[in-house]
């Protein structure tokens, strides 16, 4: 059996160990459900315990974002060149009870974004590929076991864009403990892609072809681990871990880089180059007091290690006050730093000898900060009531919250981002 | 425990350090009965990301190489190049 399979099982399980570790001592839950993005994982502990303001009701979110960011290392011109982008991204997620126990949810939105830098892969402005949607499509069920307790779940889901078709798959598990102060839950992903392989316009061999050379796949595996534990009346955490393993296309085809021995002569660049295989090990701890009637504390750490050399550090706090009992403002800072992975350099300064290679400055390392502001207006009857078109059923317009969140990275990147969360609730 | 040698020393105090901190908390906790979760059901008390931050997360996930374990997005699509 070659060394490496030790050393990724070793990996692997000293990260699950870690994670259960507590687990492995107290044995059991709060209401965590760690992922809120809806990609075909049902929310693991939604109804754990049951929320006592909905009785029975359809629950609907709109959400929507516009993201705008800009820098000069585009990872299309190897390294260098915009990084300008927008991104619009209307969602709607969907929650509706068939009975006490069970749940179906689905979220469904699109992605329209453009991007100046994928405008530079045929070294022309102004191509179709500078603008493109993103479809997508998760389903969930879960159900609530005969304990009361226990609460499953599977879901499925797909998304689809110009270059990019991936479906998922997922199953989860959470079980809270009799007084209902601890939790533990697991979640298992499966994501199935595969992608268009489109290369830089004078790296495509042929001629003819539009878009270089056919067709690769990618599998990603996530394993999510949450165990929750009420410390004091006021004080409580989490401790995550969300085990990723992937294989395949790993790199962007369309990435250029650029060699120190052959210069910026264009045609003589490469196409970005990453191993086939990548596995990841972050650990998060969450911390959250009730310190007064008017403020709270939230707190996040996160370690992260993975084998292209990356180790990062998140911290994020936020610090929602109560205005008023139904309006919170909450400010937030998170700030970020990773080291660079072993196969980054900047434009111009790989080898030809290497075996890997990218100027991808995602991968490149750096130190972020993110600060911002939302608020969130629940009023207790609700912003509003409204007849719907399904049988003059009455919607309440239930909760809005608005977000807006200013980032930068030492890499001279900056992003801006707002979003908004509409909640309704129908009978 | 011994952590894995295959972690660098570095990581090993950062991963230790982590689980001590855990291991003190669940020490330290007390058994808190429902009628006394007032403050815990408060709605900023989740012990989770709020709904509306999975934009910011998503794009975190993508702009920096180490995402995970903050309920981003780790697979399928891309949908930001």
């Amino acid at each position: 059996m070659p060394s490496s399979f030790y050393s990724l099982t070793q990996r692997i399980m000293a990260a699950t160990l870690l994670a259960l570790l507590p687990a492995l001592v107290w044995a059991q839950a709060t209401p965590t459900p760690n992922r809120v993005d809806g990609y075909g994982a049902p929310s693991t502990t939604a109804p754990t315990p049951p929320d006592p303001s909905n009785h029975g009701e359809t629950e609907v979110n709109i959400l929507s974002s516009y993201y705008q960011q800009d820098g000069d290392h585009g990872a299309v011109q190897g390294g260098r060149g915009t990084q300008y982008l927008t991104d619009l991204t209307p969602t709607i997620i969907l929650n509706v009870p068939l009975d006490s126990v069970t749940r179906v949810s689905a979220n469904v939105g699109v992605d329209y974004y453009a991007s100046a830098s994928t405008d530079r892969i045929d070294q022309v402005l102004s191509s179709p590929s500078a603008h493109d949607a993103r479809y997508h499509v998760d389903l969930g069920y879960s159900r609530q076991l005969a304990d009361k307790r226990t609460i499953v779940g599977v879901g499925g889901g797909f998304s689809k864009e110009y270059d990019y078709l991936s479906f998922n798959i997922t199953g989860s598990w959470a079980h809270a403990s009799l007084d209902g102060n601890r939790e533990l839950s697991v979640a298992g992903q499966a994501f199935f892609d595969r992608a268009t392989l489109i290369l830089p316009a004078e790296l495509r061999t042929g001629g003819g072809q539009e878009h270089g050379s056919g067709f690769d796949t990618r599998q990603s595996f996530n394993l999510n681990l949450v165990y929750s534990q009420v410390l004091t009346q006021r004080l409580q955490l989490a401790i995550s871990t969300e085990l990723v393993a992937q294989r395949g296309l790993l790199s962007t085809p369309f990435h250029r880089v650029y060699f120190r021995e052959t210069g910026e002569a264009l045609g003589k660049a490469k196409t970005e180059r990453l191993p086939r295989q990548r596995y990841k090990y972050p650990v998060g701890l969450r911390l959250n007091y009730y310190a007064t009637d008017l403020v709270q504390l939230r707190g996040y750490y996160r370690f992260y290690n993975d084998n292209f050399g990356i180790t990062a550090h998140t911290l994020e706090l936020e610090t929602p006050v109560k205005v008023t009992p139904f309006f919170v403002l909450y400010p937030f800072y998170r700030y970020h730093t990773q080291t660079a992975a072993n196969y980054f350099a900047p434009y111009l300064e790989h080898s030809v000898f290497d075996e890997f290679y990218t100027s991808d400055y995602d991968l490149a390392g750096f130190s972020a900060h993110k600060a911002g502001l939302g608020l969130r207006y629940s009023p207790v009857y609700g912003l509003g009531r409204f007849k719907t078109p399904f049988g003059g059923r009455v919607a309440k317009f239930k909760a809005l919250d608005l977000r807006y969140a200013y980032y930068r990275q030492t890499t001279g990147l900056t992003a801006n981002l707002i979003s908004a969360d509409l909640s309704f609730t129908m009978p | 425990m011994i952590l894995p040698t295959v972690f660098s020393p570095r990581v090993r105090v950062v991963l230790g350090g982590l689980l001590l901190v855990g291991s003190s908390g669940l020490s330290s906790c007390v058994s808190v009965a429902a009628y006394q979760k007032m403050y815990l059901n408060d709605e900023d008390m989740k012990l989770a990301n709020k709904r509306i931050e999975v934009y910011e997360t998503n794009f975190e996930s993508y702009r920096e190489g180490a995402g995970g374990a903050n309920g981003g997005k780790v697979g399928g699509g891309c949908g930001c190049n």
